[in-house]
């Protein structure tokens, strides 16, 4: 059974594999645990002990097993902290090659994308901005696309389930994260974060597809666009 | 029950309301320090925030300074006065005491409404001065800062008030000591607020 | 006062006492009746999870925003008016003068009025369900901008804000907090200064250091939090800007308020329960409290650690990814400690002579489901995977096996451990493993699938998943209904609970004055205590473990007994 779905970003995969990664740790250490816990329950059941030792536990020899199990979780936690340092700093700092980019705002109740228009700028007039419930988001295979997240009225937060990444947005900040997909589709955009009433229905999509099909959507929409802005 | 309270003796003989006054203060100061903290957060992202500051009225803010550092000074003689059971004197310290905290919350009254007066308020979503709204929040922490302190000048004086009744009729002496406690915390809080929001410009 | 206490009044006696025993009573009755409250609410929307629609029996037609303050009020409610009367003011009440040795608390007409105080918060919280737009429906978490003028009308009049369900809440949680903090100089106090001759530091019951250390951490973190709650109930009714983006506030700056709270907070809920457990274990297992010493170092060492991890409760809300990097370490850290005090529990079983009796099974039960709350927040402290995880059903999975044990499993422990104490009557022994299995099996029923639920990648707080096709499938589907009859389930039991607990009061057979063997000094005064606790202040000898000590035959030796 798959308990994931379907991992389509090029980081998504490192996160699903530290679930199991740490999964092998805490399992292990709860079975130790819940071993420690419910044998005594048996061999020393009333009927079957005459009289408890008297151990305070108080004394170095004897503290020293719990002392032992607390360094080897110890040491488990840090081989986990390092093993996900790598994914952590893949997700939040941006890689070098920008390939897109698009303003994705979160306001009550729907996700806003703004294009950037024919210039290939972000922030200048002729950008093109999509602010309706269900639109689609237009992002080329394969390409580091990067979104520069805001949020006009409360804290909302970008949840692209099937590429693992969440972040919140923020009113007054812009934050920006990348996604890279590896797989063609129509993926959801929730909203993580309690907004309001509507926080139940905030959804959107992102298309992924191939270079030329974004090329030939880019194309209509600022056609599309002009022609509004022309009327 | 009185002798049966006789009987459980403390063990490291503190009297219990002037414990109860050191958590009481550790309480407070760790809500004035959440609130302080916050404020210089906000002061240090914001170096504009100074073009506010400037409004700040510094000389009446020294004057209160001096005026609350008297009083404390007067409630220490109080203090003294009330373990040698000169009630007198007590009466007499801790009368200048109150008439130091009410002396305080004149001159902020004057103060406040000169401010209020300018426009500077509470919640004042744009200025004359600057235009600049970021500004404002300046004013919503000096107040809250400033009026959350005047709040504790006003209970310190409940506090000496009451502890002064009970002094007249030569009853519970201790509790000078323990308004004395309070009183000193309102100053030391005002020794953090009078260079955060009147001296850093 | 005299000693010829029989002759107050109804009014005094149970009503305006200001005797501990019924002060406790008092928060403990309150937080149970508010528990029935929030668990009528996680009734009303997991019903709406699993039956997305239907007209929910004993309610009606839930709507959306109905939902949003459901769950955000069932939060609210279990953590500040049930776990923290019940666990911290409730044992803090009854345990702390009975255990140190003494008659009441330091200061008794403060702590009556802490709980009526209390009282009026809890009455706040309820009525704001009734003010016009319904309670505040935006998260426990009160983040701004959506608790401060995202809400409702942006610019109310003065009057109108101040009775809007956010203002209301936050009141109320103000109130509390007040009346929390009197009750808490209280135990310090009372620890501190009111112990009987010879009950040295080391001679106090764990529970009584655990109480006192989590009221210091609630001390210490709790400042903050209320200069917070003001800053935003001035956005609110007075249009400051404080947590205002447009206006130059910071809504991360409330974050960090609230998370510096809260995250002490959860231990503050941790620690009685685990102070229950080293009162339980020694005496069920016939033997020393294993380490005892070493766990009030822990506990004092967690206590320090608690206050700088908090932070890993927003390392998706836009921080500084080095600053998540410092907390990510600080919350490894203070797994250590916790780690050694769950071991040292387990090992106070090794070697030991077990009784299986009610008050064990309950402690062994917190033990085993804390285990997977603890585990799995090895995922969620690893920032990577709390991307994902964050905001799902992960997360809500993995508190409540966290909180659930600390809040019902510890006093339920608590419960049955000490209500022949306190009421001089025995419980039915049967309708208790009723309702422990009962507990025990459906919690982790309603819990478990919950934890596939987040790694499918449910996000919380949804009011119907139809709209999200991606995850909106079996088996997730299946899962929300196990989840909701079993949660429907879980609150019927308690049912068995309540009529133990009123019958045995009523006709109970009558308990014998130590049925368990226990050495503290509660189990010498009378069942029930009388108003003053003991005829004569005792006398302490020895620490409070002495269990199968080598100079008696006895396998006990109360504190009390001169050696």
């Amino acid at each position: 059974m798959n308990i994931f779905p379907e991992n389509v970003s090029t980081y998504g995969q490192g996160i699903d594999q530290l679930f199991w990664l740490i999964l092998v740790f805490a399992g292990t250490a709860f079975f130790i645990s819940l071993f420690i816990l419910l044998y005594p329950l048996y061999k020393n059941h009333h009927s079957r002990v005459k009289r408890a030792s008297y151990i305070t536990g108080e004394k170095k020899s004897q503290f020293f097993l719990v002392a032992v199990a607390m360094c080897i979780l110890a040491l488990s936690d840090f081989i986990i902290l390092f093993a996900e340092h790598d994914t952590w700093e893949t997700i939040e700092s941006l890689p070098k090659v920008k390939d897109v980019e698009y303003i994705v705002i979160g306001r009550q109740w729907n996700w806003a994308f703004t294009y950037p228009g024919p210039d290939g700028k972000l922030g200048t007039s002729d950008d093109v901005v999509i602010d309706a419930p269900d639109s689609e988001l237009h992002v080329p295979l394969n390409k580091n696309a990067f979104f520069h997240l805001k949020a006009k009225d409360v804290v909302h937060s970008f949840f692209v389930i099937n590429t693992r990444l969440k972040q919140d947005c923020v009113p007054g900040r812009t934050i920006t994260r990348w996604i890279n997909f590896t797989k063609q589709g129509k993926y959801d955009i929730s909203c993580a974060e309690i907004c309001g009433v509507g926080h139940t229905r905030m959804r959107n999509f992102i298309v992924v597809e191939s270079q030329e099909k974004y090329n030939h959507y880019i194309d209509s929409l600022y056609k599309q666009h002009s022609a509004v802005a022309g009327n | 029950m009185e002798n049966q309270r006789s009987l459980s003796v403390p063990i490291l003989r503190v009297p219990q309301g002037r414990m109860a006054m050191w958590m009481l203060i550790a309480g407070e100061l760790m809500i004035f320090g959440g609130l302080i903290a916050c404020y210089v957060l906000y002061r240090l992202r914001f170096p504009e925030w100074a073009d506010q500051a400037v409004h700040t009225n510094t000389l009446i803010g020294a004057i209160n300074t001096i005026v609350l550092l008297t009083s404390s000074f007067t409630v220490v003689k109080a203090h003294e006065a009330a373990n040698k059971l000169d009630i007198g004197k007590v009466t007499l310290w801790l009368s200048a005491s109150i008439g130091g905290g009410l002396l305080f919350l004149v001159f902020k009254s004057i103060e406040y409404s000169t401010e209020i007066g300018h426009g500077f308020t509470f919640a004042s979503p744009t200025l004359q001065t600057s235009g600049d709204t970021i500004g404002s929040l300046f004013w919503s922490f000096y107040f809250f800062l400033t009026g959350l302190h005047g709040l504790h000048v006003i209970v310190g004086m409940i506090i000496m008030f009451l502890a002064l009744l009970n002094a007249r009729k030569g009853q519970k002496l201790y509790r000078v000591e323990l308004a004395g406690m309070y009183w000193h915390m309102v100053d030391l809080i005002w020794i953090f607020l009078f260079p955060l929001l009147y001296i850093a410009k | 006062m005299s000693n010829t206490v029989h002759s107050q009044s109804f009014l005094r006696k149970y009503i305006f006492s200001t005797d501990h025993k019924t002060i406790g009573a008092q928060y403990t009755i309150t937080g149970l009746v508010m528990a029935a409250l929030g668990g009528f609410l996680a009734y009303v929307f997991r019903y709406n999870l699993a039956f997305p629609g239907d007209a929910i029996p004993l309610f009606g037609e839930l709507t959306a925003s109905q939902y949003n303050t459901f769950i955000t009020c069932h939060g609210m409610i279990m953590v500040f008016w049930v776990g923290m009367p019940i666990l911290v003011a409730g044992l803090g009440n009854f345990l702390i003068p009975i255990m140190i040795g003494t008659d009441d608390m330091a200061f008794p007409k403060l702590n009556m009025m802490s709980y009526w105080i209390f009282l009026f918060s809890a009455i706040v919280l309820v009525i704001s369900f009734f003010v016009p737009g319904g309670a505040f429906g935006g998260g426990w978490t009160l983040y701004p901008p959506l608790s401060a003028n995202g809400y409702l009308n942006p610019n109310p009049s003065f009057f109108k804000a101040l009775f809007y369900g956010n203002s209301l809440m936050i009141i109320s949680v103000a109130l509390e907090f007040t009346s929390l903090l009197m009750g808490g100089i209280n135990f310090i106090v009372t620890t501190i200064n009111r112990r009987a001759p010879g009950m040295t530091p080391w001679r106090i019951p764990l529970a009584v250091w655990m109480i006192n250390i989590a009221t210091v951490i609630f001390m210490f973190s709790v400042g903050p939090l209320i200069a917070g709650a003001f800053m935003l109930l001035f956005d609110i009714v007075l249009g400051s800007g404080f947590f205002d983006p447009s206006r130059g506030g910071d809504p991360i700056l409330f974050q960090h308020l609230f998370w510096f709270f809260g995250h002490p907070e959860v231990y503050v809920l941790l620690l009685p329960a685990l102070g229950v457990l080293g009162e339980i274990f020694p005496v069920f297992a016939r033997k020393p409290l294993f380490a005892y010493k070493i766990i009030v170092y822990l506990t004092i060492v967690a206590a320090i650690l608690s206050v700088v991890v908090w932070a890993h409760h927003q390392f998706i809300a836009g921080i500084d990814p080095r600053m998540a990097t410092f907390f990510s370490v600080a919350t490894i850290l203070i797994s250590i400690p916790f780690s050694g005090i769950f071991l040292a529990f387990m090992a106070t079983l090794w070697g030991g002579k077990i009784r299986i009796e009610l008050p064990m099974i309950w402690a062994l039960g917190f033990i085993g489901l804390f285990l997977v709350g603890g585990f799995t927040g090895l995922f969620l402290g690893s920032n990577a995977f709390d991307i994902y995880a964050h905001d799902t059903y992960f997360i809500v999975a993995h508190f409540h096996y966290t909180l659930f044990p600390s809040i019902f499993f510890g006093f339920f422990a608590a419960f049955y451990y000490w209500f022949p104490k306190f009421t001089g009557k025995e419980l039915n022994k049967t309708l208790g493993y009723i309702h422990f299995w009962g507990t025990f099996i459906f919690f982790n029923f309603v819990f478990f699938p919950l934890f596939f639920n987040g790694l499918g990648g449910q996000h919380r707080r949804i009011f119907n998943y139809g709209m999200f096709d991606s995850i909106n499938i079996e088996p997730y589907i299946t899962f929300e209904k196990i989840a909701t009859i079993s949660a429907i389930c879980l609150i019927s039991i308690q049912i068995v609970f309540i009529f133990n607990f009123i019958m045995s009061w009523m006709s109970g057979k009558k308990a014998a004055r130590n049925p368990w063997q226990a050495n503290t000094l509660e189990w010498l005064a009378g069942s029930p205590p009388p108003h003053g606790n003991f005829d004569n202040i005792p006398t302490v000898y020895r620490g409070p473990y002495e269990y199968s000590a080598p100079e008696t035959d006895a396998d006990y030796l109360p504190q009390n007994v001169q050696p």
